[in-house]
């Protein structure tokens, strides 16, 4: 083994990963296997075992990563307060009698739950149960409904906060705030996107999308005022975060205890409420954190040998026009979403491709503006995933709660969806400015 | 993504005394998980409004913070087994037999439990090493040790509950 260079090392360990992958081992897992037996060839096994005495303890007690269980635990609350349905109301009232406006509503509806939940699965899980129904009801079509909440679902992991992005902001060095801030426009743009895509939808077949009824001005700030605990939420975790009045930590600690606050006035804490909070946040945390650990034990393999700069490196040196090796990069992307999860996928190939985006020149961007609008980019890619066959997590909740409609009928109807989301990405690849504009507006 | 991709309704409930015992562990280090989250806010906001108002934060509210994140995380840890919610990728295998998938899933629930066991050792060893030594934390002196306790435990239920879900595939590939 000892004649092979660092880059065939790297491949061969590679192979391997994705051997285990496809056979079904944990992701953790088998990055952990991964990166150990590339050590212990490279450096033997003493090393390494002395290395994983501390591994666990310095990857989970870090102060920064302590928002993740922490949003985590927020988002748990915030799906038993019942937030979702004030704010469906409050879309529905500002624009439900447009042609498609209902669904739109909802569309807007998982912005506002992103803006305090930072997972997409759990915004179209709570978003479902409370506006497939309505929509129904109101004569949408099932089809069109459901493929308008799952991509709306993908929101949630958009709109800050984002656990995701806490993550991609940790490895790459960069200001959670500053990331946060960069993503916010973009989600905007996001939610509106879907929203044209639906009155396209619904002027081409207004069937799936009749208008609902107008309401009056009183009913309307009626619907928006109830929606001010995530308003006051949002901009307390943001703009505490941005203002440096807040570290992330505290402001996530503030953020989890005020919905959790909402999640107890409202009843949702009752009975087996709370324990439900506690086992999903457990359960998510501990889904993660495996992850990480795997990536940490991959990372120190990755640094003895070095494959990741030699290939960025390589990949530098042949002189390709910096687009097409974006380009690359973005397709990978797409495929490897169709198959993978976003925060492995983001663990796994960051190490690698971000040091090729900070050697390559793009539009003349600074160092740091360049890593937090490929945060912004790669965070976009991923999510597209959720919403493509064959495993789009958010179209599989979807389509277990509305079950009159197959799921290849709501994968159908998600494709003009799925253009949207790349539209968006192109523009965003073209202008950084749409990520970067909010952090210039508020230095 | 980052969310639990099985609803712990979709987990049987187990029927011997081994099964309950750990889902039963595993459901008290979940509550324990989450209930050092909620004390780990509370203390953040006890520091924000010391800081605000009293011109004093909590002293080591850093520190407290990391203590507490790594319990609450490695305490986690087994629950996402025991409902199996650590993510594979199914892609490849989702036209196998259910045999071939229980088979794979066993040897993956296997290595979950040899790696979970490896942890267990090397965190007591590195726990060890510690003990008498003076590395502590900067502002409250806390013996860095403290933090490892509960990373031993959990590790340990994470490699006996991944040896349990083995074995409960093995039974279904024979059923």
């Amino acid at each position: 083994m000892m004649g092979l260079s660092g880059m065939e090392m790297g491949a061969l360990m590679f192979a391997l990963l994705l051997v285990m992958l496809a056979l079904r081992i944990h992701i953790g897992i088998a990055m952990l296997l991964t990166g150990s037996i590339g050590y212990t060839v490279v450096a033997g096994i003493d090393p390494l075992l002395n290395y994983f005495k501390g591994a666990a303890y310095a990857r989970y007690s870090v102060y920064d990563l302590s928002v993740v269980p922490l949003f985590l635990l927020m988002g748990q609350f915030a799906t038993h307060g019942g937030l979702s349905k004030s704010l469906f109301k409050a879309g529905n009232a500002m624009i439900g009698h447009w042609r498609g406006g209902m669904a739109m509503g909802a569309v807007g509806a998982c912005a506002g739950f992103g803006a305090i939940c930072g997972s997409s699965l759990a915004t179209a899980a709570t978003m479902g149960q409370v506006a497939l129904p309505e929509l129904k009801a109101h004569g949408y079509s099932e089809r069109l409904s459901a493929a308008a909440i799952a991509a709306g679902g993908t929101l949630g992991i958009l709109i800050p906060p984002s656990v995701p992005l806490v993550i991609y902001a940790i490895i790459t060095e960069q200001n959670i705030a500053k990331m946060f801030l960069a993503a916010f426009v973009p989600g905007i743009l996001a939610a509106v996107g879907y929203m044209v895509v639906i009155g396209i939808v619904a002027r081409v077949s207004p069937k799936d999308a009749p208008a609902g009824t107008k309401f009056s001005f009183a009913q309307r700030l009626k619907a928006l005022s109830e929606t001010w605990p995530v308003i006051l939420i949002f901009i307390t975790v943001i703009g505490g975060i941005y203002g440096g009045i807040f570290t992330p930590t505290e402001a996530a600690s503030i953020g989890t205890l005020a919905t959790g606050l909402v999640a107890w006035t409202s009843g949702g804490l009752k009975g087996r409420g709370f324990l439900e909070c506690m086992y999903g946040a457990a359960g998510a945390t501990g889904m993660i954190f495996l992850i990480l650990l795997g990536a940490d034990v991959m990372n120190v393999f990755l640094a003895l040998t070095q494959v990741h700069t030699e290939l960025a490196n390589w990949v530098i040196g042949l002189g390709l026009p910096p687009l097409a090796v974006l380009m690359c990069i973005i397709v990978i992307y797409l495929v490897l979403g169709c198959i993978m999860d976003s925060l492995s996928m983001i663990l796994l190939t960051i190490p690698i491709f971000f040091p090729m985006i900070m050697g390559i020149d793009l539009w003349g961007m600074g160092t740091e503006d360049k890593a937090i609008w490929f945060g912004i980019l790669a965070l976009m890619v991923v999510e597209v995933g959720l919403i493509t066959p064959p495993v789009g997590m958010n179209v599989f909740i979807i389509s277990a709660m509305a079950k009159n409609v197959q799921m290849k009928e709501i994968f159908k109807a998600i494709l003009p969806f799925l253009a949207s989301d790349i539209i968006r990405i192109t523009l965003l690849v073209f202008f950084p400015g749409i990520a970067l504009i909010a952090l210039r507006v508020f230095s | 993504m980052a969310d639990l991709l099985n609803a712990a309704d979709d987990i049987p409930t187990p029927t011997g005394p081994v099964g309950r015992l750990l889902g039963a562990l595993c459901k008290i280090f979940a509550f324990c998980s989450g209930i050092t989250l909620v004390a780990m806010a509370l203390m953040s906001l006890a520091s924000i409004a010391g800081r605000s108002l009293f011109a004093s934060a909590i002293v080591g509210d850093y520190e407290l913070v990391e203590i507490a994140s790594g319990i609450a995380v490695s305490l986690a840890l087994p629950y996402t087994q025991w409902v199996r919610g650590h993510v594979i990728v199914d892609f490849f295998t989702a036209k196998v037999s259910r045999k071939t998938a229980l088979t794979l899933d066993a040897i993956a629930a296997a290595l979950l439990a040899v790696v979970a066991f490896v942890f267990t050792w090397r965190i007591t060893l590195g726990m060890t090493e510690l003990i008498g030594g003076w590395d502590a934390s900067l502002m409250l002196n806390i013996p860095t040790w403290w933090g490892y306790v509960p990373m031993v435990p959990s590790f340990a239920l994470l490699g006996l509950v991944a040896l349990y879900t083995c074995l409960e595939d093995i039974k279904g590939i024979n059923a």
